[in-house]
């Protein structure tokens, strides 16, 4: 009876994660080039990495928010939002720690400096741990048979 | 994957499929979107250039100032218009009554740290069609430097 609760729970929690990716996605598919910019300010890549990267992440953001929904896709979706949420929290947290006066890119054209790279990375951080939660339901033992 | 833990094998396969999902409608959009990023950073950004470059110029040169009004308020470059991104509709027409066809156009933020010049120029370019929009090299840090001196 206890894991009742649980299961709504996580039912929420993966809806509530599905709206962020499909969102941030969403909103950077529309302009991978802005997107590209916004990668580029970080630093961390040569240029063309860059506009690869605009390219393909709105959209491995748009399919693992919708796979979240889908058990049959959920492990892999997990895997890789979580994933996905580590090395965004990782530039944020480099951005922020040498400075950069850059706006966060994670939901297209936004405010720009430190506190917003801040709340970014709060954001990030915040997501992951939910995914992280959330995979660990996934993997949970099978309850013992009646 | 007989011998193999099932849960990882069913992770890993469900991983792969999705990154390669997620290919498919990138390289339609590095195809075919209208706003696709180039491949250069000298396609993409606006290029730089430095103080002493610009004020060389022949011709008028507008500046634009694309650091938050505060410190645009503090201090600016002489004759320098605001224009950031996070006021752009109410500054916009200011810029669009003093820029002139042919006027180069030098957008500059706080220093090499900051994005806001060249996310200004970008839109420059991009939504008014601007071509000689450039951004300042080392930004307003660069400026106080280039006075000292």
């Amino acid at each position: 009876m206890a894991r009742r609760p649980i299961s709504l729970a996580a039912g929420a929690a993966r809806v509530g994660v599905a709206a962020v990716f499909l969102a941030a996605g969403g909103l950077k598919a529309r302009d991978p080039a802005a997107f590209a910019a916004a990668i580029d300010h970080y630093r961390l890549l040569p240029y063309p990495a860059a506009a690869a990267l605009a390219l393909y992440l709105p959209w491995l953001e748009i399919v693992c928010g919708a796979a979240v929904l889908w058990s049959r896709w959920r492990l892999g979706a997990l895997n890789l939002l979580l994933a996905l949420c580590a090395v965004f929290s990782g530039a944020l947290a480099s951005a922020w720690g040498r400075h950069l006066d850059i706006a966060c890119g994670c939901f297209g054209a936004g405010p720009a400096g430190r506190a917003a790279l801040l709340f970014g990375l709060g954001r990030s951080v915040g997501l992951g741990l939910v995914c992280a939660a959330l995979l660990a339901f996934e993997l949970r033992p099978a309850p013992p048979p009646a | 994957m007989s011998g193999g833990d099932p849960i990882f094998g069913r992770a890993l396969r469900q991983t792969t499929v999705l990154l390669v999902a997620a290919l498919v409608p990138a390289l339609l959009a590095a195809a075919l979107h209208p706003r696709r990023p180039a491949w250069s950073r000298a396609q993409a950004g606006a290029p730089e250039v430095t103080w002493a470059e610009a004020s060389a110029w022949p011709g008028p040169v507008l500046w634009v100032d694309a650091r938050a009004p505060a410190a645009y308020a503090r201090r600016h470059i002489p004759g320098a218009l605001p224009l950031d991104e996070a006021h752009w509709e109410e500054q916009l027409p200011g810029f669009l009554r003093a820029w002139r066809p042919g006027v180069r156009v030098v957008v500059y933020c706080d220093d090499r740290a900051c994005d806001a010049s060249q996310s200004a120029a970008r839109r420059l370019r991009q939504e008014l069609g601007i071509d000689q929009v450039f951004v300042l090299t080392g930004g307003w840090s660069a400026w106080l430097d280039a006075q000292s001196h």
